[in-house]
């Protein structure tokens, strides 16, 4: 039974990863239902600005901020790229088709990663946000900035997306198109810009995490690419609409996947845990019947 | 009824002329009359290709390409699985790696702890991993298109920790039949009649043959049909009386058998496994070679499994790195969704023949006017 400052130590852990997936499983929802397009590149893209925000760290001198605010941006020129152009080409496609688009997007960014920077040769590399070396107390576990900044941004960007997506022009147009794309399109909503913008977001949002995650987890393409699943799983559970929900989720495969790190029994399948939190989202949650009328599949 | 030696069942047409039609974005492939003489050609090619590279193959080559073209042959099983899933019934799975290792897995347990002959040992492997790819298959078959894609994904993302966890059998007791402490980790064992590379190239090469007829048989009679029709529409199939339910959990059964009998293959093939060698991405990259070599053919699993292991030898032995492919993988998925859904085994024939008329109208064109057609 681990003890009761472990538990304390890795609820810590728990929340500023769940944080992040909130903040990322908020992107892919926002996208999905803008867009029909479940972005499964999300963590790849992430992956690779990180790599990039090292890159320009270690090798070229840059000011750490400027690097991550080169990552995050980097995050949301790809993305937009992409759906600028898959996004339209395959915009009157099954969802299954435009995710398995993304799936390609992911692989050559993966390519890309490794040629760039090899993992092999046993060469590891580490992200460190500058606000890894504050850390203050409460009581007997330590708390650094950067745990503090994941939870918050989680918070903050679950919010303001409600709030945008409510009270906005933008956010309204972007509701208007999730729900029918067709009627929005004919009541004079640029239909295109409003795509971008929803795009851009997902991939500005996507290289926040991938900063983030690099310094909370590993700077590794191949690991940070997979994370992207356990937002997907936060995602899941709020059954691709709610986003209120997505952050909840998101907390709770966090902590549960922290919290079980002592616990020794069970240590080694904890990576489990969004795997099978997601499973049991799709089987309970999303349960319908299946009944299609035409395909327009592969 | 159309003569039945001119009827290929493996010819997709029939199949999916009909189901082409409701996406306007896919090219379908040709309605093709096959001629009486080319049905007899066609089995005849296929039996001299097939002696060519059992008899003549494995001597031409080098040890280090037989070994990647047995891969080759392995992971076509895969992709012939995976495509009839995709390509057939038109489900997506993006966790054939993990039903890959569950069969390598079930072989290596067996081979180590008895010493059944290796065809046994294939069967079993092939049928725990159809009986435990039901299972999973089961629940997920209310999901449709891409959460059912997803669940896989999830599902499989799950047995890859779980392998990380107990690891592949070394020759150790217990379930697991995995000794942390092994200092000689003992190669799995080969059947009795084929222990040398060639001649394990040959057996797979069989072994692959009878999957691919298995297929085959399965796509030619009931079971292809009603596949054909649930690809096609769903609630019509419903409507026509076919149990839906059963026929997926069938494609899921016999997609996962040849999956698990290739698993045991590989446990053969490569003597030492390693979780490492079957990981997330694995799942993506396979799905992307199908897609490439063509979900709507036999002949694309081949393609397929050409694509995923002799290119990286290739590219090994010029000194390139493996990771051009995953690159060439990628944009492969992209132009196969966005362009060509049949892929390779239909594009590059197609585009070979639009490059035969381009190169025949230069001639025309060049050629002294005499009262010819064009002004």
């Amino acid at each position: 039974m681990p003890s009761w400052t472990d538990i304390q130590q890795f609820l810590v852990t728990g929340l500023s990863l769940g944080g992040v997936y909130a903040l990322s499983g908020v992107g892919m929802v926002v996208l999905y239902r803008a867009t029909g397009v479940l972005n499964l590149a999300f963590g790849a893209v992430g992956a690779m600005g990180a790599l990039i925000a090292w890159q320009l760290i270690n090798h070229s001198g840059l000011n750490d901020w400027l690097a991550f605010a080169v990552a995050v941006l980097f995050g949301g020129v790809v993305t937009l790229a992409y759906g600028m152009v898959f996004g339209r080409l395959l915009a009157g496609r099954d969802p299954l088709v435009k995710a398995t688009a993304t799936l390609g997007l992911t692989l050559i960014l993966l390519g890309v990663m490794d040629l760039l920077w090899t993992t092999s040769g046993g060469a590891s590399r580490s992200l460190v946000i500058p606000t890894d070396n504050n850390t203050f107390q409460i009581g007997q576990i330590s708390v650094t900035y950067t745990n503090v900044i994941a939870l918050a941004l989680g918070l903050v960007i679950t919010i303001v997306t409600g709030v945008f997506l409510r009270y906005t022009k933008l956010g309204t147009a972007m509701r208007a198109m999730a729900n029918d794309r067709e009627i929005t399109a004919t009541l004079g909503v640029p239909v295109q810009r409003v795509t971008a913008a929803a795009w851009f977001g997902c991939g500005l949002l996507s290289g926040i995490a991938g900063v983030l995650l690099a310094d909370l987890v590993a700077l590794d393409a191949t690991t940070l690419t997979f994370l992207v699943i356990s937002s997907l799983a936060a995602a899941l559970i709020a059954r691709l609409r709610s986003i209120a929900i997505t952050f909840a989720a998101a907390i709770v495969i966090g902590v549960v996947d922290a919290e079980l790190t002592p616990v020794q029994s069970v240590s080694n399948y904890r990576d489990m845990t969004p795997f099978v939190l997601a499973a049991i989202a799709l089987l309970v949650l999303n349960r319908r019947r299946v009944i299609t009328i035409g395909r327009q599949g592969m | 009824m159309a003569n039945p030696a001119g009827v290929r069942s493996e010819e997709p047409t029939k199949a999916t002329e009909a189901t082409g039609a409701s996406d306007p974005a896919a090219r379908r492939p040709p309605a093709s009359r096959v001629p009486e003489a080319s049905a007899l050609v066609r089995p005849a090619v296929i039996v001299a290709l097939l002696a060519f590279v059992l008899l003549a193959l494995p001597s031409l080559l080098s040890l280090y390409y037989v070994d990647a073209l047995t891969q080759a042959a392995i992971y076509s099983i895969v992709a012939l699985g995976l495509g009839l899933l995709v390509g057939r019934v038109g489900m997506v799975s993006l966790g054939q790696a993990a039903v890959l290792a569950m069969g390598a897995w079930v072989a290596a347990r067996i081979l180590f702890a008895t010493g059944l002959p290796y065809p046994i040992v294939l069967l079993a492997a092939g049928l725990i991993t159809m009986v435990l790819g039901t299972l999973v298959g089961l629940p997920a078959l209310r999901l449709s298109g891409l959460y059912l894609a997803l669940i896989t994904l999830m599902l499989a993302g799950a047995i890859t920790v779980v392998l990380a966890s107990i690891n592949f059998p070394n020759g150790g007791h217990g379930f697991t039949g995995y000794n942390a402490s092994t200092v000689h980790i003992p190669p799995i064992r080969r059947p009795s009649i084929a222990t040398t590379d060639p001649a394990y190239f040959r057996y797979v090469v069989i072994v692959a043959a009878l999957m691919f007829l298995l297929v085959l048989a399965h796509v030619s009679l009931r079971p292809g049909r009603a596949w054909a029709a649930i690809r096609q529409s769903e609630s019509a199939a419903l409507a026509a009386g076919i149990n839906t339910t059963l026929y997926k959990l069938w494609a899921f059964a016999l997609a996962s058998f040849v999956t698990g009998v290739a698993g045991g293959l590989l446990a053969g093939g490569s003597r030492y496994l390693y979780s490492i060698d079957f990981q997330t991405q694995d799942s993506i990259t396979l799905l992307a070679v199908v897609l490439m070599g063509g979900i709507y053919s036999i002949w694309g699993a081949i393609v397929a499994g050409l694509l995923l292991e002799l290119l990286p030898a290739l590219l090994n032995s010029w000194g390139v790195s493996a990771d051009w492919l995953t690159i060439l993988f990628g944009v492969g998925v992209l132009q196969v969704l966005t362009t060509a859904p049949a892929g390779l085994v239909d594009q590059v024939p197609k585009d070979l023949a639009r490059l035969g008329r381009l190169v025949l109208g230069l001639f025309r064109r060049t050629a002294p006017a005499t009262g010819s057609s064009s002004k």
